[in-house]
Parts: C-alpha cells; structure tokens; sequence
C-alpha cells in the first residue's frame, strides 16, 4: 500500500503560483526526497498532506486516509517539521516539548529524550532567545516523540550545522531501516542523495521528474573547474576536444560525463594549480536531466 | 470536548492581562463604593448640572439616590463596559488569529486533536477570563457595599444587573473571538476585533450626549445592555441581554465553524 498518495492535486494562486496536476506517491517503508527550488510548491503540497488547506482539484491521502477529512486520525501516526518553523515564542523549549507531549497524550518520553541526547540540545532557554539550529532541534524532538510511522519533513535540515546535519541524516537511515516512511522535501541534490530511494523534483508548481536517485546520479554530469597556471595553458586545453568553456583568468570549466578518466590524462600534460567541483545547483541538475527542455 | 493541556497553557497565558485589567477594575470600584454618600452625591449632581453633556457621554446621570443606582451609573456606563472589553480584544486575538499569523498554529494542528476540540477550548479561555472577570467584579462589590454600608445594596438587582453585563460581554467577547478566526492576518483580526466594538462604544457615548443623538442608539449593540432599565425591572431591559446571550452563542459557533474550515497556512 501506497502510505502517501496524491493525485491530479491542483492549487493555483494565480500569478503561475500553487501546485498544478500534481501526482505521486509514497510507498510504505520508503524514504522520498522532495525537491525543488524555493517557492516551487513543496509546502503547499506538504499543507495539503497535514490537513492544513484543503484539496479543491484532485486529492491526496496518508494511509489510505483523506487528508482533510481524517486530518485528526491522520496526525496519530504522523510527525511533522514545518518549513517554516515556528514554536510558541513565550515558553521555554522543555515546556514547550513537555506541552506537546501532554497535548498529544503521549506519557513515555523515552523518545523524545533519545533526540535531545543525540542533538546535543539545551531545551531550557526561552525559545524566542534560541537560534535557528537550537529550534530546529526542538522543532526535531517534537517530531519524533511519539515514534510516528510516516514524517513529513518541510526541509528539516535548515539551521542545523553540518555535524548536526550528519546526525540527522544517520536518524533518518535509523528509522528506514525501522520501517518508517519518510518524505523530505529540500533544495538541495546532495541532502536528499544520502538518504533518499527515490526523489521526485517539483519546478513551478509541476513535477518535473521522478527517478530512483541512483538514475538521476547516473545521468549527472560533472563539473570542473580547472584553474591553470596561465591563460596559454587554459587556451590550449579548451582545444583539447571536452566540453570546455573559459572562465575568466586562467580558469576553465569543464562538464564531463563518464569520461573523467581521460579528464584526468589530459589534464597530466598540464600544469594544473587548482581543480575544483563546484556544486550543482538543483535547476543545473533539472536542466541536465532533461537536456536543457524547460517544461519537460 | 476540551483539550485539558491546551486549556491549562492558555490560561496561563492570559492570567497576566486579566489580573491586571482587574486590579484596575478592584480599584475603580472600591473607590467609586467608598464615595458614596449623600454629600458626595449633591456634588456629583452639581457636576451633571454643570457639565450634562460630558457627564452623560461617561453614562452619568443624576437620580442615582440608590447606591444601586448610584452604581449603575457611575461604573456601569463607561469602566465596567471597556475593562473587560479590553481583556476580550488582546486575549482573543492572541488565542486564534496571533497563533496563524506567526505560525505556532502548525503546532497545534499538527496533532490528533480536531480543529473544533482546539477552538472550543480557545473560546473557553475566553469565556473563563470574561466570567472570572465579572465575578471577580460582584464578589469585590458585594464586599465593598457591605463594608461601607451595610444593609444598603440590593443584592438581588446588583446581581441581576452583573448578568447582564456578563452577556454583554461574553457577546462582545464573540466578537472579537469571531474576527480573530476569521481572518488569518493577525492585522486584520486585530484591526476588526478592536476598532468595531469601539466604534460602537463610541455611537454609545454619543447618543448619550442629548436628544438629538439618541436615534445613533438603535445602531450600537451597547444600547442592548441598559443597566438603569435592568434594575428598574424594565421587560425590554431583560429581553436585551438574553438577546445578547444567544448573539454570543450565535458568534461563538460561527467561530468555531469558520475555524473547523478554513484554509491554515501554517
């Protein structure tokens, strides 16, 4: 059984905003990212899974569940991060940790402890003099408290650093290997990659792909700068036959697809003073993908 | 049908602004009881005299020879109407339309309580502060008139007369609970929820300025609360505050309808 299903889900602000004929699925025990630059649709979407707005073209369900309808029922098993995440300001985290708890009806915190632990948080101060990491890491606690089977996660890395961000990535793969269903939303390939099975990319409100991410990492290709040690080097290489282009000074950028070997060969007989990878934007990859067709 | 957690936060959260609207109301009081006596009252009467209009537009009038009377009109026409309304319109704004303004309502939603056992427990904040307040007010008046005049109040009218401002409230307390679910934009709940009630407690202190202004009382809902006819025995006088009380109950689940179906962007 499908654990999360929309179909034909169509919200339109006008202006080109809003989520149009909008259809996947999450299978049950599966990790899905949900990707997309800002202001794609991700949170309307996600708004219509919590029951928060409701579906006027098309439908969507959590376990087999109208996401309107049973919002309530929907909500036992189901933990979310906001996007936009925003706690009640006036009250300490641990009160307002312990408040969700009693409002959930939830009596062990064993859980919720274990997050706290893990994240190294301080729920004591005053969530309004917290940092953006600090509430992201309450917003995480309340999430995972109740042991849910499915989450929603509205870009749950937000804030946190990198350290934090690993840890994070370690408890989603803990609770994949635990059965739980996980849909992530994120703008960002290289988050999702490590987690995620399948990946489904939103552009302007419309899916514009939905692959395993091994595919899509297959179909990538790869970017390097090379930066050299003078401008008749970069000159001389761009005649090499890749898929060259300068780069302003001694720099060159070079898009590869498998043959990063025979890069590597060529770039011997040259004196290379930097090479470097910068990282893909999520549209390059889109646009990769799809050769370049803007509404593939 | 209420959320126990939820009902126990929020009353915390509006304690502050109910005790200190109420302090301000004990004090009022006490020293409005505390000066009561004939001398003070053929001064007061003089200053009718000399001002009629102002002191009409503050609900004063002369004739208050009872301490009932004199009650009514000295707290009754202008500071217990606006002390409460003033708890109404910062605690009901921040119960609903604050909360998915800034997004803590996501919170709350996020959760398998349904939307009607949140916002039934919203409004019953509301409704313990604005009842809390007003007997908090009788209790304070009965201990004050009985300490400085013994044997002198007519409990029963005094009684009947905080009845009726406790509809008058619990009704301008739907009110403003109606806006603040009904707009999503704390501006516009804010905005509706304070600046009507005012408006219309404005058109109130107007039509009390003279015969010329008393047709703008047919469009002010104050007009339905009229404390010289509640403790004359006047029918309409009652008739008016059991209007008010189904107009509360009337706005109270509009609310809570509006609430149970609106779209959260949270």
């Amino acid at each position: 059984m499908n654990a999360i299903e929309i179909k034909n889900l169509t919200r339109d602000y006008g202006a080109d905003k809003g989520i149009f004929d909008l259809s996947f699925s999450v299978e049950e025990g599966e990790v899905f990212g949900f990707l997309g630059p800002n202001g794609a649709g991700k949170t309307t979407t996600i708004r219509h899974l919590m029951g928060f707005i409701r579906q006027k073209t098309g439908n969507c369900s959590v376990n087999g569940l109208n996401c309107w309808e049973r919002r309530d029922e929907i909500q036992k098993s189901l933990g979310y991060i906001p996007g936009e995440l925003s706690l009640f300001d006036d009250i300490s985290g641990s009160d307002y940790l312990r408040f969700i708890a009693d409002y959930r009806g939830l009596k062990d915190l064993s859980r919720m402890n274990a997050v706290i632990e893990r994240f190294e948080l301080n729920p004591k101060g005053k969530i309004k003099k917290m940092s953006k990491g600090m509430k992201q890491k309450v917003g995480i606690a309340a999430a995972f408290m109740h042991d849910p089977k499915i989450y929603i996660l509205d870009e749950p890395t937000s804030g946190l650093d990198p350290l934090m961000q690993s840890r994070f990535i370690d408890l989603i793969t803990e609770e994949r290997r635990r059965g739980k269903t996980v849909l992530m939303s994120s703008h960002t390939f290289e988050e999702v990659e490590k987690t995620c099975r399948r990946v489904g990319i939103i552009r302007a409100g419309r899916l514009a792909a939905i692959d395993s991410v091994d595919a899509l990492k297959a179909k990538q290709l790869k970017k390097y700068t090379v930066t050299f040690e003078n401008s008749d080097d970069a000159r001389k290489f761009c005649l090499e036959g890749f898929d060259a282009a300068p780069a302003g000074g001694n720099s060159v950028n070079v898009t590869v697809e498998n043959k990063v070997g025979k890069l590597i060969t060529a770039l011997a007989k040259y004196n290379v003073m930097n090479l470097s990878a910068p990282q893909l934007a999520l549209e390059e990859i889109f646009m990769q993908y799809y050769g370049g067709k803007k509404n593939a | 049908m209420l959320s126990l957690p939820l009902y126990k936060k929020e009353l915390k959260g509006t304690a502050k602004t109910l005790l200190i609207l109420a302090a301000v109301a004990a004090l009022y009081v006490s020293v409005i009881v505390s000066i009561y006596d004939p001398e003070a009252m053929a001064l007061f009467d003089q200053y009718v005299e000399m001002m009629p209009g102002l002191m009409a537009a503050l609900g004063m009038t002369a004739n208050a020879g009872t301490l009932i009377g004199f009650m009514s009109s000295y707290l009754y026409g202008f500071l217990l109407l606006v002390l409460p309304m003033l708890f109404s319109m910062l605690t009901a704004n921040k119960l609903v339309a604050r909360y998915v303004d800034k997004g803590g309502m996501a919170s709350l939603l996020a959760a398998p309580v349904r939307r009607s056992k949140i916002v039934t427990t919203q409004a019953a904040v509301l409704m313990t502060g604005i009842v809390s307040f007003i007997v908090f007010i009788t209790v304070l008046e009965l201990i004050t008139t009985s300490v400085s005049f013994p044997g002198r109040l007519d409990v029963g009218k005094l009684l009947l007369l905080n009845f009726g401002l406790l509809c008058l409230q619990l009704f301008l307390g739907g009110v403003c609970f109606l806006f603040s679910c009904l707009f999503s934009d704390g501006k516009y709940a804010v905005g509706a929820g304070v600046g009507i009630p005012l408006l219309m407690f404005v058109l109130k202190m107007l039509s009390n300025t003279g015969e010329k202004a008393k047709i703008i009382k047919y469009v002010t809902f104050f007009s339905l609360f009229d404390s010289n006819g509640l403790i004359s025995g006047n029918g309409l006088a009652i008739a008016g505050i059991f209007i008010l009380l189904s107009l509360s109950a009337v706005l109270f689940y509009s609310a809570s309808i509006i609430f149970c179906k609106k779209d959260m962007h949270v």
